[in-house]
């Protein structure tokens, strides 16, 4: 079988959970024997594919950043020209020669449609994030929604990062449920090193990833116990975050670390004593996976895909900061508990495998070739 | 002839509120702080429609359509007394009325359904003992010859002891572990001391309480029929069918056919020559030892692996119960009632329970019963209590 995959971020150029999920699905599915073509944008860093059923095929010079909303809610701009550019760029590029294409989120849509019309392959979407998501539910912008509601009409079968996400799907862009399949991510497990007295949030500063609800539950966890938290990541949320932290009179033991490489990512999840997610809409969470594979107990967002499939963590309401201080208070001081936690998620993480999400994704292709 | 004998074990715990890290020291008065009185209220009259009031009734009525040849024992934990005292005093009614029958036994146990056998020391166990005695007394006017510890929880240790304290007979799991090839069916004593032991069934106990409502298993579905010729089938003095008491109406429903099951098990049985039924006060009296039985380390009727590690099994559960024995000491010492009451409601094994983190097979099990979404909240939970606990008594 013979896909051409349709992303716009791999490492070593990422931003979010698509470029892991893109690396491991496609190493998962060459390592099973089918052909990959990954088209993605060319940036400034090169992407090279060490598996001989992988072709990593750069196209134009598109840079984009697709989570990073602008802040000023104008469409226009470089960074939507960019997108239009690179989707006609690969217009022209892919040929008939693939069993099936397989595009992921919206930014990769028109050209996922336009290439199934011109050559009647079949097209495959994976939805990793909604604007809905993407918004915190609060003013998802229209815009987005029609593209991905036209994208969703148009595929042949849609891979949902969760539950969660398929009743989005099917609730809100009133698609029909029985072409859409569910596959749970997965993760490279990171490994384990000393723990130090570090409270983590990582992950993109916008509204969607909840970071203020993170300073509001350090505010409360400093009152009893003396630990630091620990900020990782950008966003256009970062200037008022930093205000906060000051506001609240906490900035002292906050750090905000800014962009961190991923050597610098798998280092923080390592040495932190606790991880909190405490996302407002979160389709899957990734990131819960890793600092899980890193013997780190974990908090997250009840919604959270993850906390649909992964036992061993913890869950609260984003919004109860009381709730999320109680729980890492009770980490910091029992240890008994983060033991326990930390062997238990390690044992659970196992099962969470790239290999068994390739599997998942070849029955939705067999479906349809 | 080959007796049935039918014990069911009749218990609530005092579940407990959600109690925060902020929480911890603001409060004195732990009772109403500690346990969430209005979930337990409603719990107990759930579990009393579907089960306690139309189960008892049933039995009453089975007892007396067969003139006393249907018999069955039971054994009530305080925490149970002491909520039907409180909400629904006409269920203690039904059970006087059984026992006026004749035809019924009552059990002892920990007054608090409590690990309290796990103690370095027996006398915390000895006390929770004398106050179900002394609950017994008060409430039926009885006095029970039979001992079950929670969860049928047993070893050498605790043989001893309830012979001293003037026991005939002890209850615990027929498990191949201390049995090897040895059967069930009959009474053994234990190596140490002069009692009778009573073995559980387990797999014909459980054929009831876990698998009367499984679709895939062979024996589904189990009629009262069905069931009473594997019974008659069975070679021994004795069957002990010993189960949780709420299987009848609340892990099995109503809808599972289970009350037509009980309604005609009696008839069914007796319809058999080599059958008939006892009380375990009869069992003792009727029949003798075959041989001993060895158990240095404590058994119980739990899980996979009818030890103590569902209680005790991870580090969470060590931890609390070492700090509750250290508690317990101070209390003591410092003789405040109240709080000796409180700390004895924490000994209850179903907050252990509830913080397993057993495999999935179990888990899923413990997952049913527990007010928790995943066992660390319990922890938690219970583990800030301590400290609140802990607190007081410094």
């Amino acid at each position: 079988m013979k896909i051409a995959m349709i992303g716009w971020e791999y490492p070593p150029f990422k931003v979010g959970g698509l470029g892991t999920h893109c690396y491991g699905l496609t190493h998962s599915l060459a390592d099973k024997n089918l052909t990959i073509d990954f088209y993605m944008p060319k940036t400034k860093y090169k992407s090279r594919s060490d598996n001989k059923n992988l072709n990593i095929i750069e196209v134009g010079e598109t840079e984009i950043f697709p989570y990073d909303r602008p802040e000023a809610k104008e469409l226009a701009g470089q960074f939507f020209e960019s997108v239009s550019r690179y989707n006609d760029l690969l217009v022209q590029k892919i040929k008939g020669n693939y069993d099936l294409i397989h595009c992921h989120d919206w930014l990769t849509m028109k050209a996922g449609i336009q290439i199934k019309e011109k050559t009647g392959i079949p097209l495959v979407l994976t939805v990793h994030s909604t604007e809905y998501d993407r918004s915190g539910w609060l003013y998802p912008n229209e815009w987005f929604i029609n593209i991905e509601k036209y994208g969703m009409e148009k595929a042949d079968r849609i891979i949902a990062v969760s539950h969660f996400t398929k009743r989005v799907i099917v609730e809100k862009y009133g698609i029909n449920p029985e072409k859409i399949f569910v596959v749970h991510n997965a993760v490279y497990p990171i490994g384990e090193s000393e723990k130090k007295n570090i409270v983590l949030f990582l992950g993109r500063l916008t509204i969607q990833k909840g970071p203020e609800f993170f300073l509001k539950a350090a505010k409360k966890v400093l009152e009893y116990e003396d630990t630091r938290f620990v900020v990782a990541g950008i966003g256009d949320m970062l200037p008022n975050l930093i205000t906060q932290a000051i506001n609240m009179g906490i900035s002292n033991r906050v750090i905000f670390t800014g962009r961190l490489t991923e050597e610098e990512v798998k280092h923080i999840y390592k040495i932190s004593s606790v991880y909190v997610m405490p996302s407002v809409s979160e389709p899957f969470g990734i990131t819960a996976l890793e600092a899980l594979s890193a013997g780190t107990p974990t908090i997250v967002s009840k919604t959270a895909g993850v906390s649909e499939v992964f036992r061993n963590c913890l869950r609260v309401d984003f919004w109860d900061t009381d709730e999320m201080a109680n729980k890492i208070i009770a980490l910091l001081r029992y240890s008994a508990l983060s033991k326990t936690m930390s062997e238990q998620s390690k044992r659970e993480i196992e099962l969470f495998t790239w290999d068994r999400v390739a599997e998942k994704t070849i029955d939705v292709y067999r479906g349809i070739v | 002839m080959t007796s049935v004998c039918l014990y069911f074990e009749v218990h609530q715990p005092m579940r407990l509120n959600r109690f925060s890290v902020f929480n911890i020291g603001k409060d004195n008065d732990s009772f109403s702080t500690y346990f969430d009185h209005k979930l337990n209220q409603n719990i107990f009259k759930k579990v009393a429609d579907k089960c306690y009031i139309p189960m008892t009734k049933l039995l009453l009525d089975l007892i007396n359509k067969y003139d006393g040849k249907f018999k069955v024992s039971f054994s009530l934990t305080g925490t149970f007394v002491e909520y039907c005292e409180r909400f629904m005093p006409s269920i203690l009614d039904i059970f006087k009325e059984l026992l006026k029958t004749g035809s019924v036994d009552l059990i002892e146990e920990t007054y608090f359904h409590s690990l309290s056998a796990l103690f370095d020391s027996l006398d915390e166990f000895e006390e929770q003992v004398q106050m179900h005695r002394q609950m017994m007394n008060r409430v039926f006017g009885y006095k029970p010859k039979i001992f079950r510890n929670t969860e049928a929880i047993y070893d050498n240790r605790i043989a001893k002891k309830i012979e001293e304290l003037g026991y005939k007979g002890i209850i615990t799991e027929g498990t191949e572990k201390i049995l090897g090839w040895r059967s069930p069916n009959f009474l053994y004593k234990p190596v140490n001391s002069n009692i009778k032991v009573l073995l559980r069934h387990y797999k014909l106990s459980d054929d009831v309480g876990f698998r009367f409502s499984a679709h895939g298993w062979p024996g589904f579905p189990l009629t009262a029929d069905k069931y009473s010729h594997w019974l008659s089938n069975c070679e021994g003095d004795i069957i002990n069918l010993f189960m949780d008491y709420e299987t009848f109406g609340e892990h099995q429903w109503t809808e599972t056919g289970i009350f037509d099951f009980v309604r005609h098990f009696p008839g069914e049985t007796l319809k058999h020559k080599n059958l008939d039924f006892v009380t375990v006060g009869e069992a003792v009296e009727r029949y003798n030892t075959v041989g001993d039985i060895d158990v240095p380390w404590a058994i119980s009727w739990a899980d996979e692996e009818r030890d103590v590690s569902t209680w005790l099994g991870n580090d969470m559960q060590v931890t609390c119960f070492n700090e509750l024995k250290d508690i317990g000491q101070r209390i003591k010492e410092q003789g405040d009632k109240d709080l000796l009451y409180v700390w004895r409601l924490l000994q209850t094994s179903d907050h252990f329970y509830y913080f397993s983190t057993k495999g999935f097979e179990d888990g899923n099990v413990h997952a049913y019963f527990s007010p928790y979404d995943v066992p660390y909240d319990g922890f938690i939970n219970y583990m800030n209590i301590l400290q609140d606990l802990k607190q007081k008594v410094l």
